[in-house]
């Protein structure tokens, strides 16, 4: 089965069975839908990170240029004012984004290490340049997304993006398919392969296995599972910012997987959970919250010598 | 200066006794609920900062005018981030259920919050993003703006530098909204009186990396140049103006962010510095004096422009609630009301546009002895044309 | 472009090179030899730059306050070594990363708290204040002769002790073969120690330097610290002579690219350092 660790599936039947019903007890307040929406939304990007820097072994700082390219490529591919289906278009999107990713995967993994971390950092500072300059594409203000896509699949209509409460159960399909998909990719013979490639890059080789095709093709699938958190974050709201594909952004994403647990894929949920949630009691706690919330941070890094999933880990794995 | 939010327990409350909605009509005696979406950390801190105690100050000034409701001020850190924008507004309008929100500082940031909030149930009133866009294209009835436009500031200096003689001028700013349409602005009057712009130079934002420009400037030697900053970066390339020697030598205008705020980092470089701006601390005007020094009496400091369209978005509300007698449920009547009044404010009176933005006069100011001293009124009553707004 | 504007333009290249320089030789440094991504590096070069400020406001006297803030800076490298650092060397580049953030915002909520958000200026030390005539129009400020001054006298004193002196050998060695100069008797945990302490030094030392040049804002820490890593990675993590060529070729690169193309000035860095890393995929003078 997919999910070995006793923790990890204690955790996300947990999880889940919390996950769904959430808006049922939340139903008036559509602030905490939506801000759990974007907890779930963040815990995909997060996720994909973790797939990439904890399992294939490749330290990205450019996450975030995938995550914004999904709001902006849904602008540029769709007309301004007609609701499409969301489907179709998030089909298109997403397979832009893989072709781009392919691309640019193809000139950065020739580098490695330290290397690769600046050239992926470079690459998404130089997509941040292009929408902030650019008049076209909105600028440093951005741009909005007027009209929702329509969901219907075969003519049945059963979301509705506008309410705030399908738009959750939508994101939250979202972590359920990505966590499958990682998890299965990673059983697998390519993701055996490809973990092998991490641990001894020589003997893999030495093995006959191309690394870098398998690499590449990694960095596809997580550069692409980042869009479509992107996309989701985007269509919330209906707002795109340049902001969303900063190296802070992947810095952030960074901080939340090597919190929850690097590499451990539910770490990831457990980790954005928990950044999210300490930064909003900080913020309403005092004005100087950022020294809580490095603290913070200081202290997990310092006492969880494997992040919080390692804790969790510890306490109950025999 | 308290650090601890007020009232920091009864936003906890109200998030831990979550989903509760009230639909309780909001009847004098009932809490007034100011939301301020502004930065709080990082580099806008001080603008975000400056608004809030303006603001502040205003309704501790009018605490008659509200017949009696007391004041809750929800307050949250936006950090000029613009992908917290919608998230934060989302906030202020169905979780705290705030009356007015009052933000932000940065364009981006409002952007956002003009998406979530234009509309909806609720006032927004802009306390210092300059941004064309919200009074412009994305304009609505429920958002105002006590602060500026970003053409407001910059288009008298077009025919000021015309008046002072200046045929070629050199402009340089950040590329971004505020840069690009203070540029343009200054360019409209400039070129229509038969100016010319002998270069305009568009930095990356927020680049501080002036020397180059600077050497580029005496090279090529421009009647006076024309420039947007603010901030760190009006600190900046004044101070290196002034280092590489061409201050006195080549005049340097700019919109009035040039010199706000900056002076005393600034020193004995910004002196002569010409800038066009709706405020200026030496204003002479009795309101302002008063302010000024309620201001000092309650902070150990002398305010600035920030804090000044902070206070007014104050003043606002709590004109339009002595007006409504203290009952603030009708939203319509509220913006109809705000709509109407004439603010007093220490920049002068001002009135609002049909685009919501204010109606104000731009003084012409030069730095002599570390103020900024008003020359004369560069545009007396300006109206920002709200290009694209369809109210 | 004149030739007299070129050679101008290249003037005002290496001298704002040198200064990057001396911001990333702290970086590179501690990277060399501990193996530690100290990403609140940028946090140091602002705690130089505020202290100055703070101690020029109370001293009057720029001299005393730029000692005491290096001072100051030199302890606070030792306290952070010893409480949080010391703990990481076993751990994984991942966890220094983690960790490193946690100390930005300790330290950027710390400036706000300590010194407000308000932007500060350093004037310009009276001694050094005035201006050498320079083109017809321009003149060129002292101050910045004196900079870049200090930071090639900065770059010959690193010079000379690591190539000179015993201290350095121990770093050469520290930074080739740990577990040998440990089995040889060496307390590496007081040489780690002191590297460090004198890398935040020097990171605090530039931004004391780069204070009255610029203005003293939230968030100037993160700022320079991108450029810093460019500077450092194209010049091969760990080598001090690599931060110094390299940082003298981002100097001049970005100062000409601001002037020949300025909107897509901040691009050109970046495209430029991925050229570098496809033909020498570990910087020009990689160890």
């Amino acid at each position: 089965m997919i999910f070995e660790k006793r923790t990890e599936r204690i955790f996300l039947a947990i999880f889940f069975l919390i996950a769904l019903c959430i808006p049922l007890f939340l139903e008036d307040n559509s602030f905490f839908v939506g801000k759990s929406t974007t907890i779930l939304i963040l815990a995909v990007f997060v996720m994909s990170l973790d797939f990439l820097v904890g399992r294939v072994g490749l330290v990205t700082l450019g996450h975030a240029l995938f995550y914004g390219l999904g709001g902006y490529l849904f602008i540029l591919i769709t007309p301004e004012y007609e609701a499409v289906n969301f489907w179709i278009y998030a089909f298109y999107v997403l397979g832009i984004s893989a072709l781009i990713s392919l691309v640019i995967g193809a000139v950065v993994l020739r580098t490695s290490g330290i290397y690769f971390i600046m050239i992926t950092l470079a690459i998404s500072q130089m997509g941040y340049y292009f929408f902030f300059d650019s008049l076209e594409f909105g600028g440093g203000d951005g741009l909005f997304i007027f009209m929702k896509p329509e969901t219907s699949i075969f003519g049945l209509n059963f979301l509705n993006l506008d309410n705030p409460t399908h738009f959750y159960y939508l994101a939250l399909l979202a972590v359920l398919i990505t966590l499958l998909v990682i998890k299965i990719i990673l059983r697998s013979r390519f993701g055996r392969i490809v973990e092998a490639s991490r641990l001894n890059p020589e003997r893999t080789e030495a093995l006959g296995y191309n690394i870098f095709a398998f690499r590449l093709i990694s960095y596809v699938i997580g550069s692409t599972l980042a869009t479509y958190a992107g996309l989701l974050f985007a269509l919330q709201y209906g707002y795109v910012n340049p902001q969303f594909m900063t190296w802070e952004m992947s810095g952030t994403a960074l901080v939340m997987s090597i919190l929850g647990g690097m590499g451990t894929i539910y770490g990831a949920i457990l980790g954005t959970i928990t950044y999210e949630g300490l930064l909003y009691l900080f913020e309403h706690m005092s004005e100087d919250w950022m020294l809580f919330m490095g603290s913070a941070i200081i202290l997990m890094v310092l006492l969880l010598r494997k992040g919080l999933a390692g804790y969790l880990e510890k306490l109950l794995e025999k | 200066m308290s650090r601890i939010t007020f009232l920091a327990s009864a936003v906890l409350a109200t998030t831990l006794t979550a989903g509760l909605s009230s639909s309780a009509l909001a009847a004098a005696g009932d809490p007034v609920k100011i939301g301020l979406m502004l930065p709080f950390s990082g580099i806008y801190a001080q603008l975000g900062e400056a608004g809030r105690d303006g603001l502040k100050l205003a309704l501790k000034e009018n605490a008659s005018e509200l017949h009696g409701s007391p004041v809750e001020f929800i307050e949250l850190d936006t950090e000029a981030k613009p992908s917290r924008a919608p998230e934060l507004a989302s906030s202020m309008l169905n979780q705290h259920k705030a009356d007015f929100v009052i933000g932000p500082v940065h364009s981006g940031v409002a952007m956002g919050m003009i998406k979530m909030l234009r509309g909806k149930d609720t006032i927004m009133i802009i306390p210092n993003a300059g941004s064309a866009a919200a009074t412009g294209p994305l304009c609505s009835p429920n958002v105002f703006r006590t602060s500026f436009s970003s053409w407001q500031p910059s288009y008298p200096m077009g025919k000021v530098a015309l008046e002072k003689g200046y045929k070629k001028v050199y402009a340089i700013s950040w590329n971004y909204g505020m840069g690009r349409e203070s540029l343009d602005a200054f360019k409209e009057s400039f070129t229509a009186g038969g100016g010319e712009i002998i270069e305009e130079v568009l930095l990356p934002f927020p680049s501080t990396n002036f020397q180059s420009h600077v050497s580029a400037i005496a090279d090529k030697n421009p009647d006076a140049v024309f420039t947007f900053f603010a901030g760190g970066g009006a600190i900046k390339f004044v101070k290196d103006y002034d280092a590489m020697g061409l201050r006195g030598k080549i005049p340097l205008l700019g919109s009035g962010f040039l010199t706000e705020g900056t002076l005393q980092a600034q020193g004995d470089a910004a002196e002569g510095v010409v800038t066009g701006l709706h405020y200026a601390e030496e204003l002479d005007v009795p309101k302002n004096r008063e302010f000024r020094e309620a201001f000092n009496t309650e902070y150990g400091h002398y305010p600035d422009i920030y804090a000044v369209q902070g206070y007014d978005a104050g003043q606002a509300i709590a004109n339009t609630i002595n007006q409504l007698n203290g009952d603030i449920s009708d939203k319509q009547a509220v913006i109809a009301t705000m709509e109407k009044l004439t603010i007093d404010s220490p920049r002068g009176k001002f009135t609002f546009s049909k685009a919501h933005n204010p109606i104000q006069n731009i003084y012409l100011r030069e730095v002599k002895d570390g103020v900024n001293v008003v020359q004369s009124i560069a545009a007396e009553a300006l109206e920002d044309p709200a290009r694209g707004c369809k109210l | 472009m004149s030739t007299e504007l070129f050679f101008v333009q290249l003037i005002n290249g290496v001298q704002y090179g040198l200064l990057l320089f001396l911001i990333a030789s702290g970086l590179t440094l501690v990277f060399g030899v501990m193996g530690i991504l100290n990403l609140a590096h940028g946090s140091m070069y602002m705690v130089g730059a505020y202290l100055v400020w703070y101690f020029v406001a109370v001293t009057g006297s720029f001299t005393a306050a730029a000692i005491l803030s290096a001072v100051i800076a030199l302890g606070l490298g030792i306290l952070i070594e010893r409480l949080l650092i010391q703990r990481l060397y076993n751990r994984n580049h991942l966890d220094q990363v983690l960790l490193t953030i946690g100390m930005i915002f300790v330290f950027n909520s710390l400036q706000s708290i300590l010194w407000g958000n308000d932007p500060y200026g350093v004037s310009v030390p009276g001694a050094l204040s005035g201006s050498v005539p320079f083109t017809d129009n321009s003149s060129y400020p002292v101050f910045r002769i004196f900079a870049a001054g200090i930071c090639i006298a900065i770059a010959a004193a690193l010079y000379f002790v690591v190539s000179k002196t015993r201290l350095g050998m121990l770093i050469r060695a520290g930074e080739s073969n740990r577990e040998m100069v440990e089995a040889l008797g060496v307390n590496i945990k007081s040489l780690y120690t002191i590297v460090f302490a004198i890398g935040v030094m020097l990171a605090a030392i530039s931004g004391i330097i780069a204070a009255p040049m610029r203005s003293i804002v939230p968030g100037m820490g993160e700022s320079v610290l991108i450029t810093c890593f460019v500077v450092v990675v194209i010049g091969g993590m760990g080598s001090i002579k690599g931060a110094f060529v390299g940082a003298l070729l981002v100097g001049v690169i970005s100062t000409f690219a601001a002037v020949l193309m300025p909107t897509m000035s901040n691009m050109i860095i970046y495209i430029f350092m991925i050229l570098v890393l496809l033909v020498k995929p570990q910087g020009l003078f990689a160890k």
